[in-house]
């Protein structure tokens, strides 16, 4: 199944969930740290993308067992880890791709 | 700020708020109190990032539930997203904030002058026709716009940068000289 190019947001929200399950705030937290505070996703977008994201089955939503906090986190798909993979391997063949092309330029 | 956020969340179809609403409180919770750490400015972006961000999520979500379509293509996207190189410049904004502070301070000052004269009986004369000429204002406008474009111009040429001098460093051959 190939699927489209996703935005950096959702690609570093998937990053997050990758890892390891995450509620709504650590996502955030961390999608920050992953793009060296370039990336600082508001809570709006947030639940946006993973409302979108839960609706096409690319993540799920679980009772944290951490209740101290009283959240709900996710966690990703088996679809959502082989999309996300087929996402890094187009993002590793555009890399190597702009790599070339930019050393023939340098010559 | 959260009682704020409490009613942007109300925005929001009431179908998305009950699955996602109390969550979002709780994740702005937290985000309060990394802003009452933060430093003024940081705080005041956080909080523009996050009012704008319910009301333009709220809009999309009700666009969805509408027309069943996302208005904005957040996931799939059909075109990179560019930035230009244009920046809105900082200091514009707060030039812009200090201006209108000063015209609110000045109207204030007038409204206060004018509470503290007595009432006078006599009307303000209206304006008549002979007081106002079309041929004057538009010779007064016109030598008000050349008098500003003279300003300009000396500052352009002393500068460096008038179209003369433009001009004269650019060469038959393609491309400028940069001094």
């Amino acid at each position: 199944m190939t699927t489209a190019p996703v935005t950096e947001p959702v690609l570093l929200i998937l990053l997050s969930l990758a890892e390891r399950p995450r509620h709504g705030y650590a996502i955030l937290q961390d999608t920050q740290e992953m793009s060296d505070g370039r990336v600082r996703l508001s809570t709006g977008t947030l639940y946006g993308a993973l409302s979108r994201l839960l609706e096409d089955g690319w993540i799920e939503r679980f009772e944290s067992e951490d209740q101290s906090r009283g959240k709900q986190s996710y966690r990703l798909t088996a679809v959502g880890r082989r999309n996300l993979q087929a996402e890094v391997s187009r993002l590793k063949q555009l890399a190597r791709i702009a790599g070339l092309r930019v050393a023939r330029k340098e010559t | 700020m959260l009682r704020l956020y409490h009613c942007l969340l109300a925005l929001y179809p009431a179908s998305y708020r009950s699955q996602y609403g109390g969550e979002m409180l709780s994740v702005l919770r937290e985000v309060e109190i990394e802003a009452a750490q933060a430093k003024t400015w940081a705080r005041i972006s956080l909080r523009v990032r996050e009012i704008g961000g319910l009301l333009s999520g709220a809009l999309t979500e009700h666009t969805h539930q509408v027309t069943g379509f996302y208005p904005a293509p957040v996931l799939f996207p059909r075109r990179p997203r560019m930035r230009t190189e244009f920046r809105f410049p900082k200091a514009t904004a707060i030039l812009m904030t200090i201006i209108l502070v000063a015209v609110i301070m000045a109207i204030e000052k007038a409204k206060a002058i004018s509470d503290s004269l007595p009432p006078s009986s006599t009307p303000i004369p209206q304006i008549q026709p002979e007081h106002f000429s079309t041929v004057t204002t538009f010779l007064v406008v016109l030598g008000l716009a050349i008098s500003m474009a003279a300003v300009g111009w000396l500052v352009a040429f002393s500068l460096r940068r008038s179209g003369v001098q433009r001009f004269s460093d650019v060469h038959p051959g393609g491309g400028t000289s940069h001094k």
